[in-house]
């Protein structure tokens, strides 16, 4: 007949409640004993079993679990997918048309305005809805197959979210952001007329915001 | 001014990121994405016991967190909302393909620099607490995951499963005897 262990029983012949013990003992705190513990044998052979017990669960809780490669790319494509593609009409040529997607476009203003000092957080979105229902209307009878809303030309408008670090000038950096934006959407993504909104809508201190 | 390399990891709060993400910046949604996929597969790892499940699970929830961020009220934190749409989606996994027992399990739970002789030992005891684990019913399983592996408390328990907080305790106090009998007879 297997040893008895604290486990079997409801509570310790101290009367101790076992359940209490090995809560103790799962929150990492078996050696740290209260007064009835430091004068009792019994809780302190419970807790010291109870401990040794639970340490492989410890020991795997504390294990790094990291997402499979592409888990990110994955749900972020479906979620492309579930919103109303905008495409900007660059050059439309006797080989055909060139057409860059007005989240792509959303991107390197992202990432251009994230260069600038001072943005700690930089969003980007290509249109709002309203003028993206717009053009679904206007575009409706020339829309591009793989186009869900249509094309909008070579004129981008473009909205940025900023966050700046403290003590950063907003004004400053929102006109850095403005002519760095612009000019990197006109030289890597060919378009033509470039607005650059901004609105500065946070200002993070050192590491706040987490 | 004069232009600084990108930040290596944007600095905004969940909250700010679940408002711009509303207004149709999706790219506040991707930092969401990227901040809490890891939480998301790793919390339907232990629930559902099978990597390919756990991904489908994860890839699942955050999808669903997209299509209904507008009826995210705030009341609780986008982490803890999150939790409540993986453990459901897990449920609903682990219920229509049968209870998971499987050890495809945290393939990469093991520090690559340990020494061979100390990663499998690693992944013996990962893998007897997992089966344990996953013998678990799943209330009991969901309880011990997100107090002892995800470190929530039982109010946040409480909120992801809907249950009170004494009703929490008591459901951990069963499923760690529960899961220390189990471990027992494996030793």
């Amino acid at each position: 007949m297997p040893a008895k262990t604290p486990l079997d029983a409801i509570s310790l012949p101290c009367g101790a409640d076992v359940d209490l013990l090995l809560e103790q003992a799962a929150q990492g705190r078996g050696a740290d004993w209260d007064a009835h513990q430091q004068a009792c044998a019994h809780c302190q052979a419970a807790l010291g079993e109870l401990t040794a017990l639970w340490e492989p669960v410890a020991k795997a809780a504390a294990g790094p679990v990291s997402a499979p490669p592409g888990l990110v790319t994955a749900v972020m494509s479906q979620v492309r997918r579930l919103v109303h593609d905008i495409w900007y009409t660059l050059e439309s040529t006797e080989l055909g048309a060139v057409r860059i997607a007005a989240r792509t476009v959303a991107a390197l203003a992202r990432d251009s305005a994230r260069m600038i000092p001072g943005v700690r957080v930089a969003l980007g979105r290509s249109i709002h809805g309203e003028v993206a229902a717009a053009a679904e209307k206007a575009t409706f009878g020339h829309r591009h197959p793989h186009a869900a809303v249509g094309v909008l030309g070579r004129t981008a408008v473009v909205d940025l979210a900023v966050a700046v670090g403290y003590g950063d000038p907003a004004h400053q950096v929102a006109r850095e952001i403005q002519r760095h934006v612009t000019a990197t959407l006109r030289d890597q993504a060919g378009l033509r007329d470039v607005t650059v909104n901004i609105t500065i809508d946070d200002v993070i201190d050192g590491d706040d915001g987490r | 001014m004069k232009a600084a390399p990108p930040a290596a990891e944007p600095a905004a709060g969940d909250a700010y990121l679940v408002a711009r993400a509303r207004e149709g910046y999706l790219d506040a949604y991707e930092l969401l994405v990227q901040r809490h996929s890891a939480m998301a597969y790793r919390v339907a790892l232990r629930l559902t016991g099978k990597h390919h499940d756990a991904q489908d699970v994860a890839q699942e929830a955050l999808i669903a967190a997209w299509e209904n961020l507008d009826r995210f009220q705030g009341g609780s934190s986008f982490p803890t909302w999150l939790y409540q749409i993986v453990t459901r989606r897990a449920l609903n996994k682990v219920t229509r393909g049968g209870d998971a027992r499987s050890l495809d399990l945290l393939p990469d739970l093991a520090d690559p620099a340990m020494e061979p002789a100390d990663k499998a030992e690693r992944n013996l005891t990962v893998d007897a607490v997992t089966d344990a684990l996953l013998a678990l019913p799943f209330p009991q399983r969901t309880v011990i995951v997100l107090h002892h592996f995800e470190r929530l408390s039982y109010a946040e328990i409480a909120s992801v499963t809907g249950a009170t907080e004494p009703a929490v305790r008591s459901h951990l106090f069963r499923a760690r005897r529960a899961l220390a009998k189990t471990l027992q007879e494996w030793k």
